[in-house]
């Protein structure tokens, strides 16, 4: 099993020591030419902004799904409430993205809807930016951020808050001081499971942001297939799965085992 | 495929249907008639797996291995040079292709393939402008979608080789240059027009101008054609004074194909001048094939979007190949453009 | 605070069910726009009458349906070993193919099972697509149920060894238990990410292995077409009922 999963790895960064082929593909001799990358500040910005639009859309996925979880773990339908969460996940990505658009558009649902209503004279330009972009991420990433919480919150123990509550704890300190520490594990897997596929993401940002900007995954997309310059796009990935791990490892709290 | 099936492939049999002899073709979505593949399976007996893909290096990736399992597939003409130098593509038998005196004028011999001993075109098209009628400036040339006047209701295809053929057109250079100086001067132009850019939008932008969203819009002429035949009376097309690009789909068969006496079947049937037709009909898109076209409606066969006619078509340019080296500089400009 | 929090979920269930809505009310529309032209359920008949479209929504749920029955065990145990003896290697595998972009997974397993077949005589097909949806979501597994286990006393398995239980039957009888909400979860997440993939599964299909997400990407490369719309409401209708039904099941 360990040799599935180190498989697209380890292949990814012996790509990466290697030359293009003319028309795609690799070919020897081997060297360091990809990773000369890491001294250009324009691959460089794209890296950084590409971690920001990231850090971004996790902290909102776990702050708009911290709540909803905790709301669902004291129903008494969990399953359903957690299946709610994910229900609309099992469309395709695509067909989501589409009646994104369709509200966002100048001519959409939102703009028709304030102009009807006389709120506003010009439609509100609110597709093909990187607010649409941050929308459809966090929409895209939320039940990344639900599912982990609520494995880890669904065990919280009521009594403990009723504790809390007995000792004269207001419920904002009761969540600060005894519901998010208890969480910690849960968060971190959040963050995890949200922030790295958001690193790598490219649809989004091209879909809703009218590939205006570019974020890393578009350019790692972009030489695999337009540029066919696959050690290229391997030394990239090679770059960005280091990245992420740098940040996995230092996000965990000291002496603490990763996850 | 069945269930049963399905559990003998994952056992690892190799699921080949043993009753009918069959055929595996590999096309781009949307490009036959909905009745093109029953009928021929029909009149011929042979039964044929049709699979589709949505960009060309996704294709070429699973040839590239030489047991992808296809047999016919649909390169576009920039990629045929370098699959045949790559040699993933079989010799045709003309002899085998009784219909191919069906092609006139640059198809008889296109610079992609001047015997057509591996490929034979298949669909063509240009790039030009689709755009609102009544709009100041009515676009002729790329220059106008450089006006101020369009800002945030332009859009341009998505697409590096078209956008750095629109700039590099309007700078008066062949679409396929590599010369750096020229790349540069066409990547300068694409970073002053962004401000003024809705998006970059490749097909889906033909909803976008139906519904208004859009003035101005770089489209492939197939897109054009399917968005003024929604709207006729709102929407025109225009392909540009500077020059333009030419791009053609063609049919070949895959090197590790055992199966090429079908696949040259197959090839002969797209070729007879009805079936050209109907593909062309029902894809709205434009068939090389001159006796297919002679066949088609006037509405159609007279279509400027789709036919503008040799003095139009004189102003365009196919795409090439690009070398190792202006690939390489055309990547890191339009990283550039993009992330300006 | 009660209501506020139920409201606040009402508000976030809005948020993710709007866009479904939307989809789902024009795959009742007459018109092929996304203008409303009435009632019609031509679309529906339309989804049902093409071949293709049923063949890969069938293929789509028969491979999510395994990957993820096959994911969730291997992620499962992977997450246990880890916990019960840490290990560099295996976290670190697990962490890398989580952190791969999709498009290198995808080119990766695509060279990787070409080099495989010169020795076993497979073609890409069904299985291919299947171990590649299983190598890309274990990971995701693996991590949900690790955050689970980091808040299981071990003490507890170590009483039941104790009390006479073997090793197997300790985890069976206490750890699992334990374990269900997230792997029930982490399943949830293993099927959602299997069902909607496309990036991979376009580059190891097969001949025979067409999914959902490649037929609509196929389709919708020209724009809006409410057949898609259609076809996705019923794959909803679908699964919904199937957990409603599980919920039935296990409460009765």
């Amino acid at each position: 099993m360990l040799v599935t999963l180190a498989i697209p790895s380890t292949i990814v960064c012996l790509y990466s020591l290697l030359t293009r082929g003319a028309y795609g593909g690799v070919e020897r001799p081997w060297t360091l030419e990809n990773f000369k990358l890491l001294g250009d500040p324009l691959y460089l910005m794209i890296f950084f902004r590409s971690l920001w639009i990231a850090a971004a859309a996790t902290a909102l996925c776990i702050g708009l799904a911290f709540p909803l979880v905790l709301f669902i773990a004291r129903s008494r339908r969990k399953n359903l409430c957690l299946s709610l969460v994910i229900l609309p996940f099992w469309t395709s990505f695509l067909i989501r993205i589409y009646a994104w658009m369709f509200l966002l558009r100048d001519t959409g649902l939102i703009n028709t809807v304030l102009r009807g209503a006389g709120l506003i004279h010009d439609p509100l330009p609110l597709l093909y930016n990187d607010g649409a972009v941050l929308l459809g991420l966090v929409y895209g990433f939320l039940p990344f951020a639900v599912l982990p919480l609520y494995a880890t919150v669904e065990r919280l123990d009521p009594a403990l808050l009723e504790a809390a509550a007995d000792l004269g704890a207001k419920p904002l300190d009761a969540l600060f001081r005894v519901t998010i520490p208890l969480c910690a594990p849960g968060i971190r897997a959040a963050a995890i499971l949200t922030f790295v596929p958001c690193l790598g993401t490219y649809l989004t940002s091209d879909l809703l942001g009218g590939s205006k900007t570019i974020l890393i995954g578009n350019v790692i997309q972009n030489q695999f297939t337009a540029a066919r310059d696959w050690p290229f796009g391997a030394a990239l990935s090679v770059v960005l799965m280091m990245l992420a791990l740098v940040l996995m490892f230092a996000a965990r709290r000291h002496g603490e085992e990763l996850v | 495929m069945n269930r049963r099936m399905f559990l003998l492939g994952a056992a690892g049999a190799a699921a080949c249907g043993k009753t009918k002899p069959r055929l595996n073709v590999y096309n781009w979505s949307d490009y036959v008639a909905p009745d093109t593949i029953p009928n021929f399976q029909r009149e011929s007996g042979l039964r044929i797996r049709y699979g589709t893909y949505e960009s060309a290096p996704e294709m070429l990736a699973k040839v590239m291995t030489g047991n992808s399992g296809w047999d016919v597939v649909f390169p576009a003409a920039e990629i045929v040079p370098p699959m045949i130098e790559m040699g993933l593509l079989q010799k045709l038998d003309h002899s085998r292709l009784p219909h191919l005196n069906v092609f006139e004028g640059i198809f008889r011999n296109p610079p992609w393939d001047p015997k057509l001993e591996y490929t034979i075109p298949y669909m063509d098209g240009a790039t030009g402008i689709l755009y609102r009628r009544g709009i100041a400036p009515e676009p002729e040339a790329w220059a106008d979608l450089w006006d101020a006047r369009l800002r945030g209701k332009i859009t341009m295809l998505d697409d590096p080789p078209e956008v750095f053929a629109a700039c590099l057109k309007r700078l008066g250079d062949s679409i396929n240059s590599g010369v750096p100086d020229q790349l540069r001067g066409a990547a300068r132009l694409a970073m002053a027009q962004k401000p003024l850019l809705r998006a970059y939008l490749n097909a889906e932008v033909r909803d976008q101008v139906i519904a208004g969203d859009v003035w101005a819009a770089q489209a492939w002429a197939v897109t054009a054609g399917q968005a003024i035949a929604a709207a006729p009376d709102r929407l025109a097309y225009s392909l540009p004074r500077e020059g333009f690009a030419r791009y053609c789909d063609t049919v070949a068969i895959l090197r590790e194909s055992r199966r090429g006496d079908e696949a040259h079947r197959f090839i002969d049937y797209l070729l007879r001048p009805e079936v050209g037709a109907s593909i062309a009909q029902a894809t709205q898109t434009a068939t090389p094939n001159a006796a297919a076209q002679r066949l088609l409606p006037a509405a159609m066969r007279e279509n400027p979007v789709l036919y503008p006619g040799e003095e139009v078509l004189a102003r365009g340019e196919w795409f090439a190949a690009q070398t190792a080296a202006s690939q390489k500089l055309r990547d890191r400009l339009w990283t550039e453009i993009k992330s300006a | 605070m009660k209501r506020g929090l139920a409201l606040y979920a009402i508000a976030v269930y809005a948020f993710l069910h709007l866009p479904l809505l939307i989809l789902a009310l024009f795959s009742f529309n007459a018109s092929k726009f996304t203008l409303w032209e009435g009632f019609s359920l031509r679309w529906y008949r339309a989804a049902l009458a093409d071949a293709d479209l049923v063949q890969s929504a069938i293929n789509s749920l028969i491979i999510a349906i395994s990957a993820t029955a096959l994911a969730t065990t291997i992620g499962t145990l992977a997450a246990y070993a880890l916990w019960k003896r840490s290990s560099t290697w295996l976290a670190g595998s697990l962490y890398l193919s989580l952190v791969t972009p999709e498009i290198v997974t995808g080119v990766s397993l695509l060279a990787f099972f070409q080099w495989a077949f010169r020795f076993l005589h497979w073609k890409l097909g069904m299985h291919t697509v299947i171990l590649a949806h299983v190598a890309f979501s274990v990971a995701y597994v693996a991590v949900v149920v690790m955050a689970r286990l980091r808040t299981f006393d071990p003490a507890l398995e170590e009483a039941a060894l104790d009390l006479g239980a073997d090793e197997f039957g300790a985890f069976r009888r206490v750890t699992l238990p334990y374990l269900w909400p997230a792997i029930a979860a982490a399943a949830m997440l293993a099927f959602t990410v299997s069902i909607d993939d496309y990036v991979i599964t376009s580059l190891v299909a097969g001949i025979d292995s067409q999914t959902l997400p490649m037929t609509i990407y196929a389709m919708a490369r020209r724009g809006v077409n409410p057949m898609l719309n259609a076809i996705s409401t019923m794959v909803v209708i679908v699964l919904g009922a199937m957990v409603l039904m599980a919920e039935r099941l296990r409460s009765s």
